[in-house]
């Protein structure tokens, strides 16, 4: 089980397994040390403890979020409500962490500039010390089971766009524990296929026997049950890419305790070594501490006053920047989370806002685009990243006719490929017949169908083709229904024998018989 | 000829003009009436804050200071509101190909998950306070809380019709992201009815269609619309019941307050406190579960009955053999965006077969769709 660490070995489930098994076993040990905190907290009835095993019970929180991310993570294929199954739920999971994280720190922000105005002292540093080395210890445990998924663990994430031949034979099939079900398990966005995740065969009409069919370039495909072994690298680089925000999340989580821990332990050490306690008998003057009462504060200056004879006999707690370093160190370690955790912050906050991921030049991608040849204008390319590897994009092609679309649709696949986009919807759209002018002009604008507003249109599209829009938005929708049906009639008289070859990303059953 | 994006005024290099930043983020921030409410209150609460602190300090009560605090926490939800409010208008470009619209989404998210972690937090102190009383002093204790109650009810009346999701209403101008969402609406009602859950109101004027210079101006000359704020709905809900959650703090420690004062139960404290935590954490879920949907970019809830009666209806046009793979997710509130694919014979008329699936979805509310067109070999 936790031993398990270092066989990150072949083959994912045992990766995945690893995964899994030492988010238990951190899980298992903080919670156990939450318990055994809250009972020492009792015994001692030591305020400080407590609040330190509620620190721990966040902790369990946050090991359970982690957990509950990358199981549901697993599920990846499809379901009615969840089309994209549920990939997201690390990057969720990553979200949610990382939020804990910062709002614990102003916890703690708070907590220590209220130790600033009204300075406790340590009671029973012995205890504190005991219980803080063994709260070090399990959060020490916990760094070096998730430590190579810790901050910084990006560089092989991306690679695609490179082993597209070793790629083809080796579809991944979904987690092995679970058992392959009948119908189609597609493989993932590794493969080159416009599905993104395995389709159940629900009640959307998807045909299991289609369903292998529509794939492109993977001839080779099994579609049911698991495909064969996969390679380790990949395997490696799916977890990385996918898991690792989730992991980040917690191993910051278990840092920032493992800091806390160290700032309770030297607390304590110098507390225990350095500070000048009031003895329980005898009066006692202590200089650090406010006290609300007021008696005291007289009765300490009378006492001071009056009785300097005695003085020897009133001891002085000790030095009263002890009691400051508490807060001090807590302002210190605040400081360091938070800006460790902002980076895992922003990352799954950027994916979450649907943005173009960092790798993708989609200016580019764009030139190329245009540069095939049959492609006369692209319009709303957004691309976006699911979770980890898995990027998503579509367009809308603009091409002369159906014929050159089916020429050019391959072509456009392969240079989406090339850039790490495997799931792509591309809609072709083709010129009305005779409008010279209608270039550049979107036929199917999305947003614009009716007359509208194009707030917040995408960034390829120039002022011209806006004001070009912005010109057929005058068309009403009833408008645009009658125009096409009677060209329809047109375009099927216009070609009656020409077969248009099928979009042969697909397999050989849809080759033409041309 | 490689046409380059125009509006990649975001991606200038940072220029240190740090005061012009400001005043256009003041600017938007007053044009919107959403986001100068949250603004004013925001400075409401700030002020009040400060001022408990301030009193705290004088009178050396750790019970205000600390609820002070309690109330800066909660002014960096009302500031994450705001920030996604002027965020959600920027213009799309290279990076974000949406926009940034999905920060309203974020917004409440984020909002849902410190308001857990605020109910966490009060309960593990009420926990604590039961197990140790401290000695509150009640006597600074119950003026002071009452004057934030009032605060807060008047954050309540400010923000209630935005809060719920019915947000209709009279001048609650949105703030752009409403894509297609809700103007389409108001052309097409002529043709449809539009039978899902309808949250905004209907009565915009499609006076401007035509000759909007691009981006940023149109949104914020205004929007004559009645259109409502769906689209800030996330946002305003998030902030809303934050503003709850601290109401019902305020009558914890007001009814706390009176108990102890009057029938010395010190227990009232914390049973109050953790009382109050569990409503919190009750009124949160319905926000998180929304949020947490459309993060996970789920089938959008008010699409799930229309979506297979589409779906039937788009094969059964002419030429359609099948419908596959079909993706329907939610950008932002009321903004649907769809792919799927067709495989169809070919001899099929493609763009007739295009603009009618189109409307199709049209019709449910989908104004973003992506349609790919693959035919079958004979």
């Amino acid at each position: 089980m936790c031993g398990g660490m270092a066989a990150r070995g072949p083959g994912g489930p045992r990766c995945w397994q690893n995964r899994r098994a030492r988010l238990l076993c951190m899980l298992a040990l903080t919670f156990l040390f939450f318990v055994v905190e809250v009972a020492v907290s009792r015994v001692t009835s030591s305020l400080a403890m407590l609040s330190d095993s509620f620190h721990m019970l966040s902790d369990v929180m946050a090991l359970v979020v982690a957990l509950v991310a990358v199981r549901f993570a697993q599920r990846t294929r499809a379901t009615k409500k969840n089309t994209f199954g549920w990939v997201r739920a690390e990057v969720m999971g990553a979200l949610v962490n990382a939020v804990f994280l910062t709002a614990l720190c102003f916890t703690i922000l708070l907590e220590a500039i209220e130790r600033f105005t009204e300075p406790h002292e340590i009671q029973q540093p012995l205890v504190v010390i005991a219980v803080g080395v063994a709260g070090l210890i399990i959060n020490l445990l916990g760094l070096c089971l998730f430590n190579h998924h810790g901050v910084g663990g990006h560089g092989h994430a991306h690679g695609h766009g490179h082993s597209h031949g070793a790629r083809q034979q080796h579809p991944r099939a979904g987690p092995k524990p679970e058992p392959p079900p009948g119908d189609g398990e597609a493989a993932l966005h590794r493969e080159e296929t416009s599905t993104l995740v395995e389709n159940c065969s629900s009640s959307n009409g998807v045909s299991q026997e289609k369903l292998g069919d529509m794939k492109d370039d993977m001839a080779d495909l099994q579609v049911n049950g698991n495909a064969g072994h996969y390679p380790l690298d990949e395997e490696e680089v799916e977890e990385d890419s996918s898991a690792q925000l989730n992991m980040r999340g917690v191993f910051l989580h278990v840092f920032g305790d493992a800091l806390g821990s160290v700032i309770v332990v030297v607390n304590a050490l110098l507390f225990y070594g350095l500070w000048n306690p009031c003895p329980e008998d005898g009066p006692c003057f202590n200089p650090c501490i406010n006290n609300h009462c007021m008696e005291n504060a007289t009765l300490s200056q009378t006492l001071g006053r009056a009785n300097k004879s005695e003085q020897e006999g009133i001891t002085v707690a000790g030095p009263c920047w002890l009691l400051y370093l508490d807060p001090v160190l807590c302002l210190i370690m605040v400081c360091i989370l938070l800006y460790t955790t902002y980076p895992l912050l922003r990352e799954s906050a950027l994916i979450l806002l649907q943005t173009v991921p960092k790798q993708i030049d989609v200016h580019s991608l764009n030139s190329k685009l245009r540069t095939l040849e049959g492609v006369e204008a692209i319009h709303e390319l957004h691309i976006w990243q699911l979770a980890g590897s898995r990027i998503i994009g579509t367009a809308h092609i603009k091409c002369p006719d159906p014929s050159t679309y089916m020429m050019v649709a391959k072509r456009i696949k392969e240079i989406f490929h090339d850039e790490g986009i495997h799931a792509t919807t591309i809609q072709p759209e083709f010129a009305s017949v005779g409008s010279e002018s209608g270039r550049g002009k979107c036929e199917l604008p999305c947003r614009t169908q009716c007359a509208l507003k194009q707030c917040c249109g995408t960034g390829e599209d120039s002022t011209a083709k806006k004001t070009e829009k912005s010109s057929s938005l005058s068309i009403s929708c009833s408008e645009v229904v009658i125009e096409f049906p009677k060209t329809r009639r047109t375009k099927s008289e216009s070609i009656p024998s020409v077969k248009l070859e099928a979009n042969t990303d697909q397999n050989e059953q849809f080759e033409s018989s041309l | 000829m490689l046409p380059l994006s125009i509006k990649d005024d975001e991606y200038k290099p940072p220029r240190l003009n740090l005061l012009r930043k400001v005043s256009g983020w003041f600017r938007s921030i007053l044009a919107d009436k959403t986001s100068r409410n949250l603004f004013s209150f925001l400075c409401l609460n700030l002020s009040f804050a400060f001022v408990e602190l301030l009193y705290g300090i004088w009178s050396n009560s750790l019970g205000l200071i600390s609820d002070s605090f309690h109330m800066f926490f909660d002014c960096t939800a009302l500031l994450a509101g705001l920030a996604a409010s002027v965020i959600s208008k920027w213009r799309s470009n290279d990076a974000f190909s949406y926009g940034y619209v999905r920060a309203e989404v974020l917004a409440g998210f984020v909002n849902g998950l410190f308001l857990i972690f605020t109910a966490f937090f009060i309960f593990s102190e009420g926990v604590e306070r039961a197990l140790e009383p401290p000695d509150v002093h009640h006597e600074r204790l119950l003026p002071v809380s009452i004057l934030g109650f009032i605060v807060n009810l008047i954050g309540i009346f400010v923000f209630q019709h935005g809060g719920h999701g019915h947000s209709h209403g009279a001048g609650h101008e949105h703030s752009h992201s409403l894509f297609n969402g809700g103007l389409g609406h108001g052309h097409s009602h002529g043709g449809h009815g539009h039978s899902h859950e309808q949250k905004h109101a209907h009565g915009h004027s499609h006076g401007h269609g035509h000759g909007h210079s691009h981006g940023q101006d149109y949104c914020h000359d205004d929007h004559s619309l009645e259109a409502v704020a769906g689209s800030s709905k996330q946002i305003l809900q998030g902030v809303f019941l934050h503003i709850v959650a601290d109401t019902l703090g305020s009558i914890g420690v007001i009814i706390s307050a009176i108990l102890m004062q009057n029938y010395g139960l010190m227990i009232a404290d914390p049973i109050c406190s953790m009382l109050i935590a569990l409503l919190i954490g009750v009124s949160i879920v319905p926000l998180l579960k929304e949020s947490i949907g459309i993060l996970m970019q789920r089938t959008p809830p008010s699409l799930e009955n229309a979506l297979p009666q589409c779906y039937q209806r788009v094969q059964q046009l002419q030429g359609v053999y099948s419908l596959h793979d079909p993706h329907f997710w939610t950008l932002c509130t009321d903004v649907y965006i769809g792919t799927l694919k067709l495989l169809v014979a070919p001899d099929a008329d493609g763009r007739w077969i295009l603009s009618q699936t189109h409307n199709i979805f049209t019709q449910a509310g989908v104004r973003q769709l992506y349609i790919q067109i693959d035919v079958a070999a004979m």
